[in-house]
């Protein structure tokens, strides 16, 4: 092709590739593929001959400004990636197959397994521009927007129980907010200025209420989640090890909250309601126990040394729009807590930026680049410094725009590394987590793990059946989410902890290995994985542990494993042969291979 | 991982009447093997540990001081030791005190619940530097026999994280129970053959085996165990059954979930688990000390002095240490809302059981408790003790990735006085 239709066709594809609505119609090749040899098309080619020097300059000139300064973020990343370990390109893993791209990036993008069609289909896909198209359509699917509902509401609630505000309410709230792809600060600013006083817009004040206005509880979470900071020890002194954790750093940003309080209405609803005075009031137990103490202390609202407000100095009658009173609402002239959405969530604080960047990657490959998300100071530093500020840096540049993050870092080469340590040849400890230098194990969340569960085991064709002709994908839900809830009872860790290293507890092996509903997932039912593979002829066993294999690892079988798992069904008995397949899908949901994202 | 060339007795040549007992010494990975090659005489030895979450107050157990400013409400009662006094809130255990063991000059100097939890398990204050394992999970790599399938750490209500069994791994981590009937799902699904269950279980270890050889393991492994864990309780699962326990039995251990536990324990013990912890909450009373304290040792003492007799009766006494604990004191000082706050400066413990002489009492307290008087203990002390109680050597050295290690803290030493 001549250089210009090529530069054409670069820029048009990258342009696409920035814009997954315009899709093919703005790829060269549809273009030239819709064009019929016609007058038209004549014409065409003579103007194109009259502008080939303006086409070839301008596209000449786009492609470098590009390399320069609109180099992808994804490309930037591996750079910064591989420059900063000694010998990383040989340290590094190998690029991930198909098999193991497809399994990864749609459970962290759809947060369940894909069918076997949709595997062989990938499989089978030449174009070389799959794997994006594959993110896109995940980003674009209802899964993700399931997917990161659940991950935000962990992330945001930690599972406290319902209290104020029904739970749905605060789900939809998220929800709206994925599927609208709202900016991460607006999300965070929605939640933050929330009290529960509009009726239309109570969910998102689950935050607060949950933790029923508790301004300690809050005040840590507000630190840990979105400023990257755990301060409660720093709310009785000076944090023992860490210098940058100040008692005045934990009452500054408490100092936001102090005047807050929960307010029940007439009707029964709470609402996050707050006076016009009260100040924090502090003192180290250090300093009180070694009798060095100069008496309590209080501040004004500050967050940390970055961001102090200056109140105004209003004289006692001016202090309320609406006065407190017996089953009154007072509403403040000023508040001190409607200051704390913006100061916190806008791109110019840098905590913010960085701690939206660290746990967005986190999500995606299994650890902060400050590890452990809420850990962050100079006595922690990231193990890609550069990278981190280029990451929040851009994030904030692109209005944290979750989505558009979100595919950069699947588009790049650091995401799309095997997990399989190099061959015999590695020594122990020559590569660590913090390199990235191989995919990271990631446990299924219960979530992942109850829809990876239903997957791969077709569960969701065999409801369909039972539905019948009472069939809607509400009901579909409806019954899936209950058998979810089982899932996140089991595996959801305790309500109010933060993420916690991986445990695998006897009561959830038992579970898995005994539970009814389970084993009824395994067996055999109209429309499920097991009642296909009944349904294959017994003298065909490669076509089985074919199917079984896509289905549940989403992956071709070895040639070891045909063996090993053909013969598992050899010399079975009519009769025991639906028991048999039972324990075959059982065996493999049950393995490590299943439980973790690699 | 273990080293297979520790010389083992097995329980065959011990009921021939040989100079050997069940039970494998296995030691921490690396360690010296000084008692390879020794044969001890001893049988399955188990330590169970009683802890009262929230920290106990031991002027309402161990060390009451009725009468003055700090004892608060309560009086003192006689017990089965003439001239030993405890709380009147433990009537049933006092009348164990022949088998039980105080401290009660025990200083921690440690005021928070999570260092004072780490201090109290695994001997030593809290090191960022290294992670030491709880006393579950070292109990259970010293003296669990590999025979046993059951888990050597079992822990009864909560508090048992994968983390306590730091780098001795999975297979010592903690197995948590919680509710009335033990474990759910014990029982094998409708259809499923014990053949069949082991047929699927080998199985899924083959797949698991394939996947975790080409990847970094730790979290593989904390799997795997789990499920390994999980078939030896179905295999044992009449264990957890309580109904095949005589009523009479059930009775004496009352309705509570903490008397089903220490049932459960009891069991588990006769079945040769050698470390269980029973947690028993809640106990942080910064306010209403004494009406929480009538309410939580109401709970608590029948029970416990019921497991007491019932392991002497069945001659387990003496081969398992009895440790009752929490993560410290509470203040001799009464606070505004008729509370005590926390206080690791003088307070108690109770022992009893295997190598723990009978009806001892060290150290003591001033008149108000607010001092140690005398023999003044610490954590480490202690567990030279429990190391010592139950035949180990607590001066032991071990070693992981090369440099050296101690059980116990070398400073300290055993409670000579409290040992037999």
């Amino acid at each position: 092709m001549e250089p210009i239709l090529k530069a054409d066709l670069r820029w048009l594809h990258a342009k696409a590739a920035r814009n997954p609505a315009v899709g093919e119609r703005a790829s060269g090749d549809a273009c030239v593929r819709c064009f019929s040899r016609s007058r038209w098309f004549d014409r065409f080619l003579a103007l194109r001959a009259l502008l080939l020097p303006i086409f070839w300059t301008t596209g000449a000139l786009l492609q470098a400004s590009f390399l320069v300064a609109d180099e992808p973020l994804h490309e930037r990343i591996d750079r910064l990636v591989s420059a900063r370990t000694p010998n990383y390109e040989n340290l590094a893993a190998p690029l991930a197959s198909d098999e193991e791209f497809l399994r990864r990036v749609t459970l962290d993008l759809g947060g369940t397994l894909p069918t076997s069609d949709q595997t062989r289909t990938f499989l089978a896909d030449d174009h070389p521009d799959k794997r994006s198209v594959c993110v896109d359509r995940l980003l674009a699917s209802s899964d993700y927007a399931r997917q990161m509902m659940h991950h935000l509401d962990v992330t945001l609630m930690l599972r406290l129980p319902q209290l104020s505000i029904p739970v749905p309410d605060w789900e939809k709230f998220l929800r709206n907010a994925v599927v609208e792809n709202r900016g991460w600060d607006q999300v965070t600013r929605d939640i933050l200025s929330c009290d529960g006083s509009d009726p239309d817009n109570r969910g998102p004040a689950r935050f607060y209420l949950a933790r029923k206005g508790d301004v300690d509880q809050i005040t840590r979470d507000i630190g840990r989640i979105f400023l990257g900071t755990d301060l409660e020890c720093a709310q009785c002194h000076d944090h023992p090890e860490i210098d940058e954790y100040r008692q005045q750093d934990y009452h500054g940003l408490a100092a936001f909250l102090v005047r807050s309080f929960v307010f029940t209405d007439e009707k029964k609803n709470a609402i996050f309601a707050e006076k016009a005075e009260g100040e924090v009031s502090f003192e180290s137990v250090f300093a009180v126990r070694d009798n060095m103490s100069d008496g309590p202390q209080s501040i004004e609202p500050r967050l940390f040394d970055e961001f102090t407000m200056t109140e105004p100095d209003l004289p006692e009658e001016e202090a309320y729009q609406v006065k407190p009173a017996d089953k009154v609402r007072p509403i403040p002239t000023f508040s001190r807590r409607a200051q704390l959405p913006q100061a916190i969530a806008n791109g110019s604080n840098h905590r913010f930026a960085r701690t939206a960047a660290n746990r967005f990657w986190a999500l995606m490959f299994g650890r902060g680049l400050i590890h452990p998300v809420d850990g962050d100071h100079s006595g922690n530093p990231p193990s890609h410094p550069e990278l981190l500020n280029l990451l929040a840096e851009q994030f904030a540049a692109h209005q944290f725009d979750i989505k558009w993050f979100l595919r950069q870092l699947a588009l790049s080469k650091t995401y799309q590394r095997s997990s399989v340590s190099l061959a015999a040849g590695e020594q122990a400890g020559e590569t660590s987590d913090e390199m990235f230098a191989r995919a990271i194990l990631k446990p299924l969340s219960p979530t992942q793990l109850a829809r990876s569960l239903f997957q791969a085991t077709d569960t969701i064709a065999a409801e369909r059946t039972v539905l019948g002709d009472g069939f809607t994908e509400e009901a579909l839900e409806k019954k899936l989410i209950a058998l979810e809830r089982l899932f996140v009872r089991r595996f959801g860790g305790l309500p109010g902890e933060g993420p916690q290293d991986f445990e695998a507890t006897v009561a959830q092996a038992l579970f898995l290995s005994n539970n009814a509903e389970i084993q009824r997932l395994t067996l055999p039912k109209e429309g499920n994985l097991a009642h296909r593979l009944l349904k294959l002829p017994s003298d065909d066993p490669n076509g089985l542990v074919d199917e079984l294999s896509l289905s549940v690892l989403t992956r071709r079988p070895t040639a070891e494993e045909q063996t090993d798992f053909s013969e598992y069904l050899v010399g079975v008995p009519a009769d025991e042969r639906p028991s048999a397949i039972g324990e075959l899908i059982w065996a493999l949901i049950a393995s490590n291979e299943f439980r973790f994202n690699h | 991982m273990h080293d297979h060339s520790i010389a083992r007795v097995n329980r065959r040549s011990f009921l021939e009447g040989l100079a050997g007992t069940g039970l494998g010494m296995l030691g921490f990975n690396g360690m010296v093997q000084a008692e390879a090659t020794k044969q001890l005489v001893r049988q399955q030895k188990h330590v169970v540990v009683f802890w009262l979450a929230g920290g106990v107050s031991q002027l309402e157990t161990w060390d009451p001081k009725p009468g003055t400013e700090t004892g608060g409400p309560f009086r003192s009662i006689a017990t089965s030791v003439p001239g030993v006094e405890i709380s009147e809130l433990l009537p049933h255990t006092a009348q164990q005190m022949h088998h039980l063991a105080v401290v009660r000059s025990l200083n921690t100097n440690e005021n928070a619940h999570d260092r004072g939890s780490i201090l109290m398990q695994t001997g030593q204050p809290k090191d960022p530097g290294f992670v030491y394992p709880h006393m579950g999970a070292a109990f259970s790599s010293l003296l669990r026999s590999e025979e046993n399938k059951l888990p050597g750490y079992i822990t009864m209500n909560g508090g048992g994280q994968a983390s306590e069994a730091a780098f001795l791994g999975s297979l010592h981590a903690p197995v948590q129970i919680d509710g009335d009937r033990g474990p759910s799902n014990l029982q094998p699904p409708e259809g499923m053959t014990a053949a069949k269950d082991l047929r699927r279980r080998q199985l899924r270890d083959r797949v698991s085996h394939r996947f975790a050889a080409a990847r970094r393991q730790t979290d593989t492994e904390i799997y795997d165990a789990s499920y390994e864990k999980a078939a030896a309780l179905v295999d044992r699962r009449d264990i957890f059954d309580l109904d095949q326990v005589p009523g009479s039995e059930r009775e004496r251990y009352g309705d509570s979930q903490f008397g089903k536990h220490c049932l459960m324990v009891r069991r588990l013990l006769e079945h040769g688990v050698p470390f269980a912890r029973i947690r028993h909450k809640h106990y942080d009373s910064h306010s209403e000390n004494f009406n929480f304290h009538i309410e939580q040792l109401g709970e608590f003492d029948r029970p416990f002095a019921t497991f007491i007799s019932d392991l002497d009766e069945r001659g387990l006494l003496d081969h398992t240490l009895i440790v009752c604990m929490a993560e410290f004191g509470r203040t001799p000082k009464i606070n505004p809302r008729c509370g005590r706050d926390h206080w690791g400066t003088a307070w108690s413990v109770a022992l009893g059981g295997c190598g723990i002489q009978r009806g001892a009492v060290v150290g003591s307290t001033i008149a108000n408790g607010t001092e140690v008087k005398d023999r003044e203990i610490s954590s480490g002390h202690l567990f030279h003790t429990y190391y010592r109680a139950v035949g180990l050597d607590p001066s032991e050295e071990f070693y992981h990735n090369g440099r050296p290690f101690h059980r116990t803290d070398p400073k300290a030493a055993p409670i000579e006085e409290l040992l037999v």
